[in-house]
């Protein structure tokens, strides 16, 4: 019993699994952040993405033939199976990384979701207009604590750029092109490309980063390491892709040229990172199939 | 399956949902929050409600939708009951009555008013701050009234017309 690749499921992994798999990493902090306010932030927001990937977990259900069900979608698949980018199976490491990653994560959500807005899908629009409506809390959970760091006092501001620095290479993946992309587009599921979504998004982040003067992030991007997939085998030829990422300045505006840091998520392919985030996740599930709590 | 609106039934079984609370606002009910989207019978007799979450991941929501079950079984007995959350229309928090609003206050929670800064439920001041976009549930968040010195929570609104706030 496989899942299959047809195009929308795709789309609805790609998007139910960032929201999932990073939803799960943001409910890590939950007791550990040194601030009670954040502890409740991290936690809501986790809350609000794992519901989210429920919505979108239970549209791709109806595609789905006997035998599958939302715990068996979110909990009940092959590492290689879940199509979440790599930037969202990263270990926190600090809360300046968690918060860089929030606010690159949410922003680049923001752009997907309102051009998702003008799918043709139906069922889409209704599940991402609900959607929207709470993402409208975390990016400005996001933006405030990012005008906030990045104001000093210089040990926020340097804890800011190092988690930037760490998680901006890879959420640039983010827009990875989808596999089957070209059909979605032709159907009008998927109204604009990854690319163009990309542009979108990295402009405008680019535009943030230099109203606080943290743009030499950007310039500094190209030397993030590069991803070594583990989790399902091959590198095969998107290798050379892996280690190239790139953005410059053009115009006046940061634009993405060619190559991805910690690309193939949308294929399946992850980093050293998931296995270990799989297996917590998805421990329960596997020892005692069928448990309700 | 075929609707039937002029079912009789329907306005008791409204009556009914009216008396089931959210468990983490008790003093509202559920039709005062806005969140009983659609009340229909079939043709067979069964009668359909449509609940729509206030936020997604509410976890309430089984509560909810297992106390209307009960509630409509006791006011339609001998009718099969399906009570489902749907996504569409959207929940905002343009959908509480304005009795809703008032059990909010009794609660110590701002009702959503679209105004900034937000009003004290407890001395009804302005001068408020927001502490957090968090809160004790997914759909209130932390406000801090100067005036009175009191804590209190506030109903975060959720309009579709809501726009993100890009920094200028």
């Amino acid at each position: 019993m496989t899942l299959g690749e047809s195009p929308r499921l795709v789309l609805l992994l790609a998007l139910g699994d960032d929201e999932l798999i990073l939803g799960h990493r943001h409910s890590e902090w939950t007791g550990w952040v040194p601030h009670l306010e954040e502890d409740l932030a991290f936690s809501s927001i986790a809350q609000d993405e794992m519901a989210h990937a429920r919505l979108l977990y239970g549209l791709a259900l109806e595609s789905l033939g006997e035998g599958w069900d939302e715990d068996r979608l979110a909990l009940g698949r092959e590492p290689g199976e879940y199509r979440n980018a790599v930037l969202c199976e990263r270990p926190n490491r600090d809360w300046g990384y968690s918060l860089a990653r929030q606010f690159l994560y949410d922003t680049a959500d923001d752009v997907r979701t309102q051009s998702l807005l003008g799918s043709s899908w139906k069922e889409l629009t209704e599940i991402l207009t609900l959607v929207r409506m709470e993402e409208t809390y975390h990016l400005e959970h996001a933006r405030t604590w990012f005008r906030r760091l990045a104001g000093g006092p210089v040990a926020a501001r340097e804890h800011l750029a190092a988690g930037l620095e760490g998680a901006l290479g890879e959420s640039l993946a983010i827009f990875e092109p989808l596999p089957g992309e070209g059909s979605l587009l032709a159907s009008g599921d998927l109204p604009a490309p990854s690319s163009e979504l990309l542009a979108e998004w990295l402009g405008g982040v680019g535009e943030e980063l230099e109203a606080v003067s943290l743009d030499y992030v950007l310039e500094r991007h190209a030397q993030v390491g590069e991803m070594v997939p583990t989790a399902s085998g091959e590198m095969e030829e998107e290798r050379p892709a892996l280690s190239v990422p790139g953005v410059e300045r053009v115009g006046g505006r940061w634009v993405h040229r060619g190559g991805f840091a910690g690309a193939g998520g949308r294929a399946g392919r992850h980093s050293e990172d998931f296995p270990a985030l799989w297996e917590d996740l998805t421990g329960l599930y596997r020892a005692f199939p069928g448990a309700t709590w | 399956m075929v609707k039937s609106p002029d079912d009789p039934l329907i306005p008791a079984v409204w009556e009914a949902l009216a008396g089931v609370r959210d468990p983490e606002i008790p003093p509202c009910s559920i039709t005062d929050l806005g969140i009983v989207g659609d009340v229909r019978a079939t043709d067979d007799g069964a009668i359909e409600i449509d609940l729509l979450p206030t936020f997604a991941g509410c976890p309430a929501l089984d509560v909810i939708r297992e106390d209307c079950e009960t509630a409509v079984a006791d006011a339609a007995p001998g009718r099969e009951v399906h009570v489902r959350f749907v996504t569409s229309p959207p929940w905002t928090t343009d959908r509480i009555t304005p009795a809703g609003r008032a059990a909010l206050r009794t609660y110590g929670v701002a009702p959503a008013s679209g105004e900034e800064p937000r009003i004290c439920p407890y001395c009804g001041s302005r001068k408020t701050l927001q502490e957090s976009q968090f809160g004790p549930t997914l759909c209130r968040a932390t406000h801090y009234c100067e005036a009175c010195r009191n804590p209190f929570e506030a109903f975060k609104p959720k309009l579709i017309a809501l726009q993100v706030r890009r920094p200028s």
